[in-house]
């Protein structure tokens, strides 16, 4: 179409209408596309040739108009609800009266089981290869929480469950709830707020806890936002979402998984009577230690003592056997053992006779024998 | 200090006295400690007063 413009001297100015149907015929050339979005502001009338609503962008919230022929749109009988997820198949265009901009849909899918299963089955590949699924990112919980945060909807089922198996194991615990959308286009980015604001306000661990659903119900917890916010969260997180067969993503993201939302409650406390006896079982071994320390040590003292007193009569026995050893060893060399194997001592007056010179035949001299001796004289001498 | 940190160096003290291989003093220091440390467990069982709270009030409540 040709765009007229008015000249103005030198410059080229266009009408309104001719600016938007430059534009419009300009969009015309633009392909053919698939656009993926959450269908809200349905609006339906049959005074309109068309329906109108709104696609968004579950990630980022981005808005775009959709138009579509109203006897296409009735005739794919979709029945649509806020929030549902669509694959649209149009191509831009301009409303020109308006200078609107929208996608015109010439056909329309609901995006179905097996396309969530796909998308789910990509993300969880992507933010695995990401590592967030990783053993070495998952955190210990801590023994005993000062305080706990639990996320769960108003549905009481769950949020009980948790309560009630936290309180009965451990009484005096502390609990703060986050009440929050758990189904439906709003949850993924309510349990997201909810686990900042339970951060905020100071807790040591968090249970995001939801009984089971269908497939949809549980979608929002494998929302790419909340996955990512609880591998983020600064503390520890156990996901009881679904039953045992379900496995959302977020219960990969989480620090620890729990089969259902009374399992989350056991593991984030301890056993209260089990942590006093074990406490009373240590102050006892104190005792044991300390009292079997100080036995062994009087023990040795004593011993030490007994040697100590011990020692002086030790000293004296010593020397009494060397005193013995001794007077045995006098014993051997005096003469009265040689006597005592027969040898005679001869004196003549004081002198030891040793020599047959040192007498004189006739001279008198004095045998000594070992028992007793005689007196005798000198026959000859030699 | 956490209270898993205390309940652990209680319980590695108590290990240490029942070996026997602690001399006397070392062993009287020992028992003060762990005395020391029975008392800030036991203080933190006993002093939780077990509250559930809603995050909702708590928002209102701080509102001013």
């Amino acid at each position: 179409m040709k765009v007229e413009a008015i000249e103005y001297g030198d410059r080229k100015v266009f009408s309104v209408g001719a600016f938007n149907r430059g534009v419009a015929s300009w969009l015309q050339r633009l392909p053919t596309v698939w656009v993926e979005g959450e269908v809200t502001e349905l609006r339906r009338s049959e005074r309109w040739a068309s329906v109108f609503f709104t696609l968004k962008d579950p990630q980022d919230g981005s808005c775009l108009g959709v138009s579509m022929a109203r006897g296409q749109f009735d005739a794919l009988r979709l029945e649509l609800a806020d929030g549902d997820r669509v694959h649209a198949y149009g191509r831009p265009e301009l409303f020109e009266a308006r200078g609107e901009f929208r996608l015109r849909v010439l056909s329309l899918e609901r995006f179905g089981l097996g396309e969530h299963l796909a998308a789910l089955e990509r993300l969880k590949a992507k933010l695995a290869a990401e590592g967030l699924f990783a053993a070495e990112r998952k955190r210990p919980l801590p023994l005993l929480p000062a305080r706990i945060g639990l996320v769960t909807g108003n549905d009481a089922a769950a949020k009980r469950d948790v309560l009630t198996a936290v309180t009965t194991r451990f009484p005096p615990a502390n609990v703060l709830v986050a009440e929050t959308y758990v189904q439906g286009p709003r949850a993924a980015g309510a349990v997201v707020e909810a686990l900042r604001a339970l951060c905020r306000e100071g807790v040591d661990v968090v249970v995001v806890a939801r009984g089971g659903g269908s497939f949809e119900d549980l979608l929002p917890f494998s929302d790419e936002r909340l996955v990512r916010a609880i591998a983020d969260c600064p503390v520890p997180v156990v996901s009881a979402v679904g039953h045992e067969q379900d496995t959302p993503l977020c219960d990969l993201a989480a620090d620890v998984r729990a089969s259902t939302p009374s399992v989350a409650g056991r593991l984030v406390v301890p056993d209260l009577a089990q942590l006093l006896e074990r406490l009373d079982r240590s102050r006892a071994g104190l005792e044991r230690g300390t009292r079997r320390s100080l036995e062994r040590e009087r023990r040795r003292l004593d011993g030490t003592h007994e040697r100590l007193a011990r020692a002086p009569r030790l000293l004296l026995e010593r020397r009494r056997a060397k005193l013995e050893q001794s007077a045995g060893r006098l014993r051997t060399l005096s003469p009265k053992a040689t006597l005592e194997r027969g040898y005679a001592i001869v004196r003549a007056g004081e002198q030891i006779v040793r020599s047959g010179g040192a007498v004189q035949p006739g001279e008198h001299v004095d045998v000594e024998l070992a028992e007793g001796g005689f007196g005798a004289r000198v026959e000859e001498t030699r | 200090m956490t209270f898993e940190e205390a309940q652990q160096e209680l319980e590695q003290i108590v290990q240490r006295l029942e070996s026997g291989e602690a001399p006397l003093d070392e062993a009287l220091k020992l028992w003060e400690r762990g005395e020391e440390l029975y008392r800030f467990c036991k203080e933190r069982l006993d002093t939780a007063e077990g509250k559930i709270e809603e995050l909702a009030s708590r928002a209102e409540a701080a509102k001013p």
